[in-house]
């Protein structure tokens, strides 16, 4: 075969090696490099590291919009129950319980949503207010922490008077701070069986109230076992099901197995818990759950 | 034109071809990416939850802990980069005050106080 009589098949080669270097060099040897990530980018056990510290920053400030403001960059939109999974996962994991709390506590103030924000005036002082020429100090709620072209921007953990605030701001947002209200310890109040097919397994269901009847999150609740396969011990804190309750907490009994129940800021346990039948208008038979309702004096 | 420069301009043609489909058509995709490649401001803010959990902690193990997914530079610099940023910013006041402390406690951290990962 002569040379004319091979045909373009070469150029087709020359394109096909060339689309080939190209992208050894484009996914290779210099691929995009990503150097100015968000946290949304962040691999998930980064993500959890995150959250936790976001929580570990809550507990210190109790500032909810802030914490909020931090979540978000997850762009997750059930930002609430993801913090209250890795609540029980972390407490399941025997994570320190500094962290299982800060999760606990973030999640249900993240159920609960933010506190009302007050109105802002719509017009600026009257100038009698502020006299003229003077530079003006204000407390700010806003700290801009980024660059031009950053989007992040998180509430200051505590108003402190600034020159860069040209014109009066907001006030600052009133945080609720969810933690077990300090005081007496938890007394059982009510012990009843519950007989309600809907819920599908025998449960153990904790609700915990303070003095004002008002429910409280973050309380400990352990509960010990001793069966035929042996002995054991769980724990769990009140409000990481805010759908349910703030206050309220459950676990799931097995029949044949006797638990014991106390809350660890004390009081008295609650010994001989076991799965009760119960039996519906038909006749048929059902286990059934122990609401167990503790408040404090 | 010569069948060798030909050539050439199709694999020069292939190339840009490839570039173009690696780099803008399907780049390759960082979706787990790890804290050391976050832009300044959220490693900045990453250092003021370390400040204000070590506020109420005071722990600086695990604060220098938290700071170490931040990449392998030491403690004492992530935070002094986060200083010189929240400078630079206007970061209020209060924030400033607990990044400082910090700093300065964090350089009083000494990694051999840590009890030996099993």
């Amino acid at each position: 075969m002569n040379r004319d009589q091979r045909g373009p098949w070469y150029l087709l080669t020359g394109l096909v090696l060339g689309v080939a270097l190209g992208l050894v060099y484009a996914w290779v040897l210099a691929p995009v490099k990503y150097v100015d990530t968000v946290p949304d980018m962040l691999r998930e056990d980064y993500k959890a590291q995150y959250r936790a510290l976001v929580a570990a920053a809550y507990m210190a400030t109790g500032d909810l919009p802030r914490a909020q403001a931090r979540l978000d960059q997850l762009n997750d939109p059930e930002v609430a129950r993801t913090v209250a999974i890795q609540a029980q996962q972390a407490l399941a994991e025997g994570r320190p319980e500094a962290e299982t709390r800060a999760l606990g506590l973030l999640a249900v103030a993240l159920g609960q949503g933010p506190a009302p924000i007050p109105t802002l005036p719509e017009a600026p002082l009257p100038a009698t207010d502020v006299p003229a020429e003077t530079p003006v100090e204000t407390p700010s709620v806003e700290a801009p922490l980024a660059t031009a072209t950053s989007t992040l921007s998180v509430a200051s953990a505590t108003p402190a008077p600034t020159r860069r605030t040209p014109l009066p701001t907001n006030t600052p947002l009133p945080t609720r701070t969810a933690s077990p209200t300090p005081g007496a310890p938890f007394v059982l109040q009510d012990q009843t069986l519950v007989c309600n097919p809907n819920l599908g397994q025998p449960l153990i269901q904790v609700e915990a109230y303070d003095a004002a009847g008002q429910p409280v999150p973050g309380v400990e609740v352990i509960v010990a076992w001793n069966g035929e396969q042996g002995a054991g011990e769980d724990r769990f804190f009140t409000g990481l099901k805010p759908e349910l309750g703030l206050g309220y907490a459950d676990l799931v009994l097995t029949p044949g197995i006797t638990y014991t129940l106390s809350l660890a800021d004390g009081g008295q346990p609650v010994p001989d818990l076991v799965a009760a039948e119960c039996e519906s208008d038909g006749g048929d038979r059902y286990w059934g759950s122990w609401l167990l309702v503790f408040a404090q004096p | 034109m010569a069948r060798w420069l030909k050539f050439l301009i199709a694999i020069a043609l292939g190339i840009a071809a490839g570039m173009l489909y690696g780099w803008v058509v399907s780049p390759v995709e960082y979706v787990d990416t790890t804290p050391d490649s976050l832009r300044e401001d959220y490693k900045a803010d990453f250092v003021l939850m370390v400040a204000e959990a070590y506020q109420a902690e005071d722990d600086l193990g695990w604060a220098a802990r938290r700071l170490g997914i931040l990449g392998d530079l030491e403690p004492t610099q992530i935070v002094a980069q986060a200083v010189a940023f929240a400078l630079k910013n206007g970061y209020s006041p209060a924030d400033l005050v607990l990044m400082q402390k910090l700093a300065e406690d964090i350089q009083s951290w000494n990694p051999s106080w840590e009890a030996p990962i099993p």
